[in-house]
């Protein structure tokens, strides 16, 4: 200890893991507040057309009750999935690539304090939040259109945000691989956008034939979406009996595909 | 014995505040570091200099706590910087090869983002903020976009990022590449000034006018070796006779060059030829005998060393 005593320059100590993670958190909340509204107009109004258009347009002429909700209000679940999923997917791949390979971001992060774990495990939550809020604002425009029914939406921000820590998760695994950009099209294109169409947003799944449903049941998006309508729509609407175990599941991909998307990246930018 | 990385003690911190040991690091068959050897004291300025693609930045990547190594030893302050990332980042200043400054975000904005990776916050990271741009010349344009800087204003810029956390010592990783002579000066000063001030600095650079300029030791590195290593005038002592005599080469010099009884130590550089030589008034001597300009009669520089030691060709 005398060896340490005689050390008369002042020592700077690291920041605590969590000080260093929240760092990055507010760094990219820095940045996008910046530009707020450039940034999440396309976002908000999307979900609003999308729930206009086909829910009120489209619905009007389709006399059936699925789960026993008219159309619009059988949709709002999806639409709800749909948003914190896009929102954390474009943030964790296109925009984590710009920072990776055009602004030299994280090189820049990497010369301080913050190791690429904490790096990744802030980002990760960056885009849940932006899940989060996402879901809250769209979650506000269907309580307007009277299409939340339940006094358990008051969870879903919380599900938006696990929803896109999944995604934020699943995501970098894609970034972590791709070589450009464009690659990407093919995990909207040929992934994301089927796997929601699939998992119960347009028509509820145990129609299907059996086998399919089946495969239907075995997509994670299946899980997000049959949450998210049991806290808009309630307990009685859900798809299957064993819905109870959908949240559960949720809650796992959101730890497990964001604990192997951090690590990746991690391992990405520090070779 | 192996060389292996894994063992992570923290040493009484002494006067040398980097020490490596054979320190190697391959991607995949390409042997970016090879076994480098060097320790620097504190307070002093350290160069390292080298052709592209010779290991510069991967070895200042490995001493700043970045990327792993494959064998050797680091100490950086006494501990490791692979294995104590945090604790040794937090006492280093790094000023990357590019700005990566955030296009969406003003000047002071720039600073305080990065301030709060250190855990600088509230009224003390505002007044650090505003005294370092006062330092880099910056003071007034706290609200620039960083697209309307200079390529000069920038690199200040990242400059006062890498001081805000009052490093011990400064990494910087080529920072007058394609700035103008101006901006050089003003950021030679500005490292003088550090220096004065007791911080350590570790630069790399492949302008030896720079090295010359500011280092107190240069290394020089050639494909992942450290080849050759002094301080600027020992070097040149070293390797070289004092003076030279540079000309554009001809039949009539290759032909007296050929007719010497006693050999010269000569270079060719393209389409130059430089003679070395203890005496300058031999050199003289030769100006006049094969009617010369005197303007190529000089004396010899870390250039001349380095292109000797590295050799001609490109290293591509």
């Amino acid at each position: 200890m005398s060896e340490m005593a005689r050390v008369t320059i002042p020592t700077h100590r690291a920041p605590p893991r969590p000080a260093r993670i929240a760092s990055v958190w507010f760094r990219h909340y820095r940045v996008y507040f910046n530009s707020f509204f450039a940034n999440a107009t396309p976002a908000v109004f999307e979900p609003i057309f999308f729930i206009v258009a086909m829910g009120i347009g489209v619905g009007r002429f389709i006399d059936v009750q699925f789960l026993g909700l008219d159309y619009a209000s059988f949709m709002a679940p999806g639409i709800l999935a749909m948003t914190s999923m896009y929102t954390s997917s474009f943030e964790a791949t296109y925009g984590t690539f710009v920072r990776l390979r055009y602004q030299n971001t994280y090189d820049a992060m990497l010369a301080t304090p913050l190791t690429a774990r904490d790096i990744f495990v802030g980002e990760l939550l960056w885009c849940s939040t932006k899940g989060l809020l996402f879901a809250t604002i769209v979650g506000m425009v269907l309580l307007a259109f009277g299409k939340v029914l339940t006094p358990w939406s008051i969870l879903i921000p919380l599900v938006g945000f696990l929803t896109a820590m999944a995604f934020g998760g699943l995501s970098f695994l894609v970034t972590s691989i791709v070589l450009n950009m464009n690659h990407f099209q093919f995990y909207f294109t040929l992934i994301l956008t089927p796997l929601i169409f699939f998992s119960g947003l347009a028509f509820p799944v145990h129609t299907l034939p059996r086998s399919l449903s089946y495969v239907a049941y075995s997509l994670p998006m299946f899980h997000v979406i049959e949450t998210f309508r049991m806290v808009t729509s309630g307990y009685r609407h859900v798809t299957v009996s064993w819905a109870w175990v959908c949240p559960l599941l949720l809650v796992l991909m959101a730890l497990v595909l964001g604990w192997l998307g951090v690590r990746r990246m991690a391992r990405r930018v520090q070779r | 014995m192996s060389e292996s990385t894994s063992t992570a003690t923290v040493r009484p911190e002494s006067d040398t505040v980097i020490e490596l040991e054979r320190v190697s690091k391959s991607f995949g068959t390409l042997k970016a570091v090879d076994e480098v050897s060097l320790s620097i004291a504190r307070g002093s300025c350290y160069a390292l200099l080298g052709p592209n693609g010779a290991g510069k930045t991967t070895l200042t990547r490995i001493i700043g706590g970045v990327l792993p190594r494959n064998g050797g030893k680091v100490w950086v302050l006494g501990r490791d910087p692979w294995e104590e990332q945090s604790e040794v980042k937090a006492r280093l200043g790094v000023v990357l090869q590019e700005d990566a400054l955030d296009e969406d975000l003003d000047v002071a904005r720039n600073l305080e983002i990065y301030g709060r990776f250190y855990w600088i916050t509230g009224r003390r990271l505002k007044e650090k903020v505003h005294d370092l741009l006062t330092l880099v010349n910056l003071d007034g344009r706290e609200r620039s976009q960083i697209m309307a800087l200079s390529g000069g204003m920038k690199r200040r810029l990242v400059i006062a990022r890498a001081l805000l956390n009052e490093p011990e010592i400064l990494l910087l990783d080529e920072p007058t590449t394609g700035l103008d002579p101006q901006v050089r000066q003003l950021i030679w000063s500005l490292m003088r000034k550090l220096m004065a001030g007791g911080m350590t600095i570790l630069l790399t650079t492949h302008y030896m006018f720079e090295a010359a300029e500011l280092a107190d030791r240069v290394g020089i590195m050639d494909q992942g070796k450290l080849i050759a290593e002094g301080a600027p005038a020992q070097l040149i002592e070293t390797y070289l006779p004092p003076f030279v005599l540079e000309f554009e080469s001809s039949q009539a010099t290759d032909l007296f060059l050929a007719e010497q009884a006693e050999p010269l130590l000569v270079e060719r550089h393209g389409d130059r030829t430089l003679i070395f030589h203890e005496s300058e008034q031999l050199l003289l001597d030769l100006v006049s005998r094969l009617q010369l300009s005197r303007t190529g009669l000089r004396g010899t520089t870390l250039e001349d060393v380095f292109l000797k030691l590295t050799g001609r060709g490109l290293h591509e």
